[in-house]
């Protein structure tokens, strides 16, 4: 049998297809509006056991150059940052856990201490779950600063999705 | 010879249809990955909101700040702790620095004892100073109990929602806005400034309206 290589062209092409597109796609949906916050959250698919107590991860991060007022401020002045979760069937969440905040304070006012977050951090999420995949939707509730002005309180969407096997 | 050729006919069409299956068999899987991408990419996007504020140290209503400064500052008509109603055209003629702040806001906490004492300092001139509380859901006393402990004597407005969005948005605090005597915005700042520039900003306030223009809003 003689193929030619002209022949063979419009498949080469066509084979190259599939690993052109996803790219550009990638490019396109890299690009939507982005309204202001300080908070991002990283969505993590995750995976616990079915019918026995997990603990769910829910990673945070603060933007450089400013931090936000940690679950228990120094404060009752200051606003926590808080997370509300939505029941979700299937889903028996138990109280989330905080992590712990560090010593802050603004350069202008050395003698006030704030304990806030920074950076990365994590909200632990303990759960028992019934066999197949979950969402938990809710909101992150926070109020940031930098080191010369504060910011309203905002919130954040977050949706925790999670397989139990 | 006859049947030489057909057996090479029949090689080459196997041939051919396997190359051609194969080559379909890619193009499904180039499909599938790529759909599998969208999802994934549409899903992750859903859940993970990637948002970028300003530089920081840069206050979000910067931007805004320009717009307006040199125009007439907004009027307002609010409550004063006190149940007293206060408008800022009841300052007309006077220079007044509008103060946005918030029980929680640390930075704005820090410059009101600071303009207590330049406003006593400048009274002479009719410098006047109005405290606008920004976070009125913290409460009346709370608010009251906060503004007493940084020991301002200056009035305290209860703000409306309405105010903040005459004056920008207010995405950022503290915020000032230095009116002149004729009602017109003469320097605004977002964020915590010295105490040398506030000074400065007052007597570029109290300096300017001398001659006379448009009345603003007071």
């Amino acid at each position: 049998m003689r193929v030619s290589l002209a022949g063979l062209l419009p498949f080469a092409g066509l084979m190259a297809l599939p690993g052109v597109l996803p790219a550009q796609m990638g490019n396109l949906d890299a690009t939507p509006a982005k309204p202001r916050a300080y908070v991002t959250y990283a969505a993590e698919p995750q995976s616990v056991t079915v019918g026995r107590r997990s603990v769910l991860e829910l990673n945070f991060r603060v933007v450089d150059g400013f931090h936000v007022n940690s679950h228990t401020p120094k404060s009752e002045l200051l606003i926590p940052t808080q997370i509300k979760l939505q029941p979700s069937a299937g889903v028996k969440a138990e109280a989330v856990v905080y992590p712990a905040g560090t010593a802050y304070s603004f350069s202008f006012d050395p003698k006030e201490k704030l304990d806030v977050y920074t950076g990365s951090f994590t909200v632990k999420l303990p759960v028992v779950a019934e066999a197949g995949a979950h969402t938990v939707e809710g909101t992150l509730h926070y109020q940031a600063c930098d080191h010369a002005a504060c910011y309203p309180p905002k919130n954040l969407p977050v949706q925790v999705t999670f397989t139990a096997k | 010879m006859i049947a030489g050729r057909m057996s090479k006919v029949k090689r080459s069409a196997l041939v051919f249809g396997v190359m051609v299956v194969g080559i379909a068999l890619l193009l499904w899987a180039g499909w599938h990955n790529l759909r599998e991408r969208r999802l994934a990419m549409q899903k992750a996007q859903a859940s993970h909101v990637v948002l970028m504020p300003e530089k920081s140290g840069q206050a979000d209503g910067e931007g805004e700040l320009p717009k307006l400064r040199g125009k007439a500052a907004p009027g307002f008509a609010l409550t004063s702790l006190e149940g007293k109603k206060v408008s800022l055209s009841d300052y007309k003629g006077r220079p007044v620095l509008v103060n946005f702040w918030a029980t929680w806001c640390g930075p704005c906490k820090v410059e009101m004892p600071w303009f207590e004492e330049l406003r006593k300092q400048y009274a002479g001139q009719g410098f006047e100073i109005l405290g606008l509380a920004d976070d009125v859901d913290a409460g009346k006393d709370v608010i009251a109990k906060t503004a007493q402990k940084t020991g301002v004597t200056y009035p305290i407005l209860l703000t409306d929602g309405k105010v903040q969005t005459a004056y920008g948005g207010l995405d950022v605090l503290p915020m000032s806005f230095y009116v002149d005597k004729n009602g017109v915005v003469v320097e605004v700042t977002a964020g915590l400034g010295s105490k040398d520039e506030i000074e400065a900003n007052i007597k570029k306030t109290i300096a300017s309206g001398s001659t006379a223009v448009a009345a603003g809003g007071q």
